[in-house]
């Protein structure tokens, strides 16, 4: 991030109500209503970082903000500790994040709609019975907040206060930017649009699930303290659970995912109840709950995606006049060489790897079976792979295929068998963790995080190779900066070799079928793996297509001198590529060796074809 | 062919999302056929299916159904309009007995009884006929009447989901993929089941993955490669070659497999159906005088 | 001994209030999956429209009460209709977001037009004097609460499992797509379950409403809670374990209302149902108390 951030440079102008109050300028009301703007946009930031950007859901953030307010009253109040407000903003922060933590655990096990339930029994239990305790919100009496003050200067003008508020808002947006702009925020995408593709990915969707609760919750924590200051008072009725349901409206009808769109929406619902009333007189009080809510509804059942989706949608159309997305279905006989796949070098964040000489074996499935429930899915399977080899496992449906797959990328656990890559016993490693370890994988469905773009999914698949810290994500202090612009680079450089420059930004989820194919090949091979499993990489492609990926296919062996295990259907695409084949049939290994062999031997064919009933009533 | 076709696709184009996977599918199925649809993965045969169920909406073309066009009507009405369905993977309600899930089958049946039932018709309604009839012809579902379909066997389920569809009294029944997760024994007893199925006269469409299995029951084969039809025609007019043609393994075979072929099995009939039917009814009747000799 | 028989007491009769919102609740899941947020909030509706036809109008009791189902009923399939209808590829997540925003929109409905936080009176239906049980009076309201829940209950049971369209909402559940395939009619299904669930919620409302004494926005979400819990209890699946899981919830919420009685933990019920919810949800999610021959698990 060259460029110096905008909240950067607009920071001086947080200085400005100081200076237009005194001059006169509207009353200090009015800059009350800025000030709650500013604080609901906090909140609203810190819902879209868990909801908009991790995927999970919170019925409950307004409490958060709570747990931030009471703590920061508790620091700061005159017959408490009384210590200056900027001592308890970190504080709020970290209060807010521990309680987040505590919800987040149990969301490690809980799919949506049970952290759904959690968190509403959780911001209830909180408003009618904890929030009610006498040490933190002295009933209904309240603590009160006061100001910040400097030496003698305290903050009684609202619009000074803003001041405070907005620098805190562009903290806040700073932060938010940092984790958008870094492996974190990519994380949290993949984990919302599909966890195994993340994992896949080498994302570790446990720890990135609980970062995403805890980043939410200081965020919470902070906006917390400033509303709490805002107001000057906190008591046990000051954060009700319909707030919490509010802030949900602001994030999805701003946009699940976008800082502008929420922004927009958090002063929208700030300020209209104020100027809507004083415009059109008292009958419009409590409207603006009653359109926001209705316009939630439609929202989530038209464009899920919120506002910032439609005007994206808009946004699109406009760009796509002057881009040409190809016909996935190829009914012209020519088609377009597929592209060439980037060669990159091996990334400079991984750990060294035993080099594989040509011969040796890389990849290594012994004795693999897997069951699911009753069914026998895998018995005894195992494959042997050789290094700079393209190896091709065939079968009839149903025989395991996918299955081997998935055990092999560490996707599932198998019941018995080994598996090794390069000399090492990867058996029980998880998946992330074989990624980095060299391993590469495509999916039968495409695995792709679709609304993310070209880009963004090809530093995704990055991920194992972007070694820098949290710490250093949020704070851009230490490695990051460098080690993104290694990994922005190689993605650049992959597009430039796939021709893809016009949809580099483009949401993958808009390319035809055949183009999202080819994405994906390329970020299964930007991490440089040594081998790389394809899962019915020709899925959908007409003949020629076909034809284009097997000369690709033969260049990742040839030329990038990779290796390369395919689970295929396209026997001809087979019998062109592949140095060795595997048989798989009814979860066990029918028959290997030299493909043009292998495919005419009599038992090959008729798993094919199907046993015949004769046969069947003939051995029983 | 004088008579109209009972059900008769034309020109249909289908898919999901931005990928087409029928293009242009065309075929008839007469009253009293057993049509079987083969291809390999990815031809179009579960698409297929889906659309003629009414699950699956199609981009273009129409299919008629007894005379009238079905194209526009939802699924749940299809089945009132006399189709029946086999799902994929059997597809019974677990949580529910065999009879209630027999119950279910015939919903528009009940319905229909229901209407026609006046104070003073007699008691014994259809429903009740059709479910003695089912139970006579799979006494183990009889057997099992109250327990809970979940926990039958797999081929117990498969006879369960043939039952339901039958209990409707359709004029059609589209099964789909029957013998996909059942063991072998499973597979022959449902073939008998669904062999004596069609000896009654209903006319059903098959979509098999399993061909050789999908060629003993089917009268007629349409052969599907990448969404469009490159064979319709009788089951006896197919050889061993042309089939792998059809279904795209061609260079699966040489001319040296035909011959390795012939030695391990019988090569295809060439035969007509009736008297093919006949050959094989003696060859088991020999096969089991032998083996109690 | 009266302590014991102060909270059974207590227990039975808040119980069967929570049997019947998580009677509401199982049934929508029951029948399309989704979880339904504003559930205890189409019942406070419905309570409202009671208040105004008993209040400003001066009907009899039962003419608000046949006006608070009425309105919640069609609530319930305006809903279905307007939103649900469009949602069908939609997560379950999806839906209940969609239904935070019904009762978001219910409750600032009623504090815009209903006069606010201002509570407004409810009476008894019946106004004969109460029983007492160890000390504690209970009215024949709430013990018309307690069978009314069990009936429902009942029926509800007899019309899932022995009429064909109630199988059809339990297979709907199981299956939508092969049901579809025998016929059955997935919308009809649908506005069913979102009306009688609605209807059930306004029949909770106008039970506990009188004990209460008054009506106030977001009232019966607060017992909607406890009822989720009840439902989470019985594992969500169950209809028996639906009412079995308020009672359970209830005699939860007597005791430690009991024991806590002189803490300085205020309402400490709210906190105790919270971690109820989140123990049987982390340790058993397919409920405590699984009915049997319901197989089908639930996943969110």
């Amino acid at each position: 991030m060259r460029r110096v951030p905008l909240p950067l440079l607009l920071a001086p102008l947080a200085f400005l109500p100081a200076l237009l109050s005194r001059a006169g300028l509207f009353g200090d009301d009015v800059w009350f209503n800025a000030g709650l703007a500013v604080c609901y946009a906090a909140a609203g930031l810190s819902l879209n970082m868990l909801m908009g950007y991790a995927g999970q859901i919170s019925l409950g953030q307004f409490t958060l903000l709570g747990v931030g307010a009471f703590m920061s009253g508790w620091l700061t109040g005159a017959d408490r500790l009384a210590l200056p407000f900027m001592a308890a903003v970190p504080a709020a922060a970290a209060a807010g994040a521990a309680v987040a933590l505590v919800i987040g655990v149990p969301a490690l096990r809980l799919r949506g709609l049970y952290l759904a339930v959690v968190t509403i029994a959780f911001t209830y239990a909180a408003q009618l019975s904890v929030f009610k305790i006498d040490a933190i919100s002295r009933g209904s009496a309240g603590v009160e907040l006061p100001r910040p003050q400097i030496d003698d200067f305290i903050m009684t003008r609202n619009a000074d206060y803003l001041v405070v508020l907005l620098l805190l808002l562009a903290m806040l947006w700073l932060f938010d930017r940092a984790v958008t702009g870094s492996k974190i925020g990519r994380a949290f995408q993949a984990v919302r649009a599909d966890e195994a593709v993340a994992a896949s990915f080498g994302v570790d969707v446990g720890r990135y699930k609980l970062l995403a609760f805890v980043l939410s919750g200081a965020f919470a924590g902070v906006a917390g303290a400033m509303y709490g200051h805002l107001i000057q008072f906190a008591n046990s009725e000051s954060f009700p659970f319909d707030r919490s349901l509010l802030l949900v409206v602001i994030v999805v009808i701003g946009g699940l995912g976008s800082r502008v769109g929420v922004l927009i929406s958090a002063a929208f619902y700030a300020l209209w109840p104020v100027y809507i009333v004083k415009a059109f007189g008292d009958g419009f009080r409590g409207t603006d709950l009653i359109v926001g809510a209705a316009l939630l509804m439609f929202t989530v059942a038209r464009h899920p995606g919120g506002l910032a989706e439609a005007w994206g949608e808009g946004a699109e159309r406009r760009r796509a006049r002057h881009v040409e997305v190809e016909d996935a279905n190829g009914e012209g006989d020519t088609e377009p060489p597929m592209p060439k796949l980037p060669e990159l070098p091996r990334p400079s964040g991984l750990p060294e790897r035993p080099a594989a000489t040509s011969g040796d074996w890389v990849l290594r499935a012994t004795g693999v079976s897997v069951s699911f429930g009753g069914l026998q899915a895998l018995r005894d399977a195992s494959i042997e792979v050789r290094a700079n080899r393209i190896v091709g496992l065939i079968g009839p449906n149903g025989a395991g295929k996918t299955t081997l797959f998935n055990a092999v990328s560490g996707l599932l656990r198998p019941d018995s068998g080994r598996v090794e890559l390069l000399g090492e016993d990867i058996t029980a490693l998880p998946a992330h963790a074989r990624a980095r370890k060299g391993l590469g994988r495509t999916f039968q469905l495409i695995g792709l995080a679709r609304d993310l773009s070209v880009t963004e999914n090809l530093l995704l698949a990055q991920h194992v190779v972007a070694g820098y810290s949290v710490g250093s994500a949020l704070t851009r202090v230490g490695s990051a900066n460098s080690v993104e612009r290694e990994l922005r680079s190689r993605a650049a450089e992959a597009i430039a070799a796939l021709g893809f420059e016009q949809y580099a930004h483009a949401p993958v989820k808009r390319l035809s079928h055949g183009q999202q194919r080819i994405v994906e090949l390329g970020c299964a091979l930007v991490t440089a793996p040594e081998v790389v499993l394809l899962d019915e990489p020709s899925a959908g492609m007409s003949p020629g297509a076909a034809e284009n990926l097997a000369v690709r296919l033969r260049d990742i062996r040839d030329e990038l001198r990779r290796t390369v295990l395919l689970i295929e259907h396209n026997i001809p695409l087979v019998l062109d590529v592949c140095d060795e084949l595997y048989v798989l049939a009814g979860g066990e290994l029918l028959a290997r060796g030299e493909p043009l062999e292998v495919v005419r031997r009599p038992e090959v064919i008729e798993a094919y074809l199907g046993r015949g009933l004769e046969h069947e009533a003939a051995t029983a | 062919m004088n008579t109209p076709a009972l059900l008769s696709v034309e020109g249909v184009t289908a898919g999901f999302g931005a990928t087409t996977v029928l293009h242009g599918l065309s075929f008839t199925v007469q009253q009293g056929e057993i049509a079987g649809i083969f291809g390999l993965n990815g031809a179009g045969k579960s698409v297929s299916m889906k659309v003629l169920a009414g699950v699956v909406p199609l981009r273009s073309g129409r299919i008629m159904f007894g005379g009238r066009d079905i194209t526009s009507v939802p699924a749940e009405d299809r089945v009132a309009a006399g189709m029946g369905h086999v799902p994929q993977g059997r597809q019974v309600f677990p949580a529910l007995t065999v009879e209630e899930n027999l119950r279910l089958g015939a919903y528009t049946l009940r319905r229909r009884d229901r209407r026609l039932l006046s104070p003073g018709s007699a008691g014994g309604s259809r429903y009740a006929t059709a479910l003695d009839g089912v139970f006579d012809r799979f006494p183990l579902l009889a057997e099992r009447r109250s327990q809970l379909a979940g926990t039958l066997s797999g081929g117990q389920q498969a006879s369960l989901a043939v039952a339901r569809a039958l209990i409707n009294e359709p004029a059609l029944i589209l099964v789909d993929e029957p013998s996909a997760g059942l063991s072998p024994v499973a597979v022959a007893e449902l073939f008998r089941t669904l062999k004596a199925v069609a000896g009654s006269g209903v006319t059903m469409v098959l979509v098999e993955q399993n061909v050789t299995f999908g060629l003993e029951l089917a009268d007629r084969a349409h052969i599907l490669q990448t969404g469009r039809i490159v064979y319709s025609g009788d089951v006896a007019a197919l050889d061993q070659d042309a089939l792998a043609g059809y279904l795209g393994i061609g260079r699966m075979l040489g001319d040296m497999t035909a011959a390795a072929l012939t030695s391990r099995r019988p090569a295809l009939d060439t035969r007509e159906v009736p008297e093919r039917r006949a050959a094989r009814r003696a060859a088991r009747a020999q096969r089991r005088r032998a083996a109690t000799s | 001994m009266n302590d014991i028989g102060q909270v059974l007491v207590l227990g039975l009769v808040s119980g069967g209030i929570y049997g019947l919102f998580a009677l509401g609740i199982v049934l929508v899941y029951r029948g399309t999956g989704a979880l339904n947020f504003a559930q205890g909030e189409i019942g406070t509706f419905g309570l409202y429209a009671a208040w105004y036809v008993d209040t400003r109008l001066g009907l009899p009791w039962i003419a608000g009460a046949v006006a608070a189902i009425g309105v919640a009923i069609l609530l319930g399939l305006a809903f279905e209709a307007a939103i649900v209808r469009s949602m069908v590829e939609a997560s379950r997540v999806t839906v209940a977001v969609a239904t935070v925003g019904l009762l978001l929109f219910l409750l600032a409905v009623e504090t815009r037009y209903f006069g606010g936080a201002s509570p407004r009176p409810i009476e008894h239906p019946i106004k004969a004097s109460g029983v007492e049980l160890f000390g504690i009076v209970v009215s024949p309201t709430q013990i018309l609460a307690l069978v009314l829940a069990a009936a429902v209950g009942v029926g509800f049971t007899v019309l899932l499992r022995r009429t064909d369209f109630g199988l059809g909402v339990l297979a709907a559940a199981q299956d939508p797509v092969a049901v579809r395939l025998v016929g059955v009619r997935l919308r009809r299904v649908s506005a069913f379950v979102w009306g009688a669930g609605a209807a059930v919620s306004a029949l909770g409302a106008l039970f506990i409403a009188p004990t209460v004494g008054f009506v106030t926005p977001g009232y019966a979400t607060v017992l909607f809670l406890s009822g989720l819990a009840a439902a989470v209890v019985g594992g969500l699946n169950s209809l028996p374990g639906a009412f079995a899981g308020g009672i359970v919830i209830g005699l939860v919420e007597a005791t430690t209302g009991r024991v806590f009685v002189d803490s300085s933990l205020p309402d400490v019920r709210f906190l105790a149902v919270f971690l109820v919810i989140l123990a049987v949800l982390l340790l058993r999610p397919q409920g405590l108390l699984r009915a049997i021959g319901t197989g089908a698990g639930a996943k969110a």
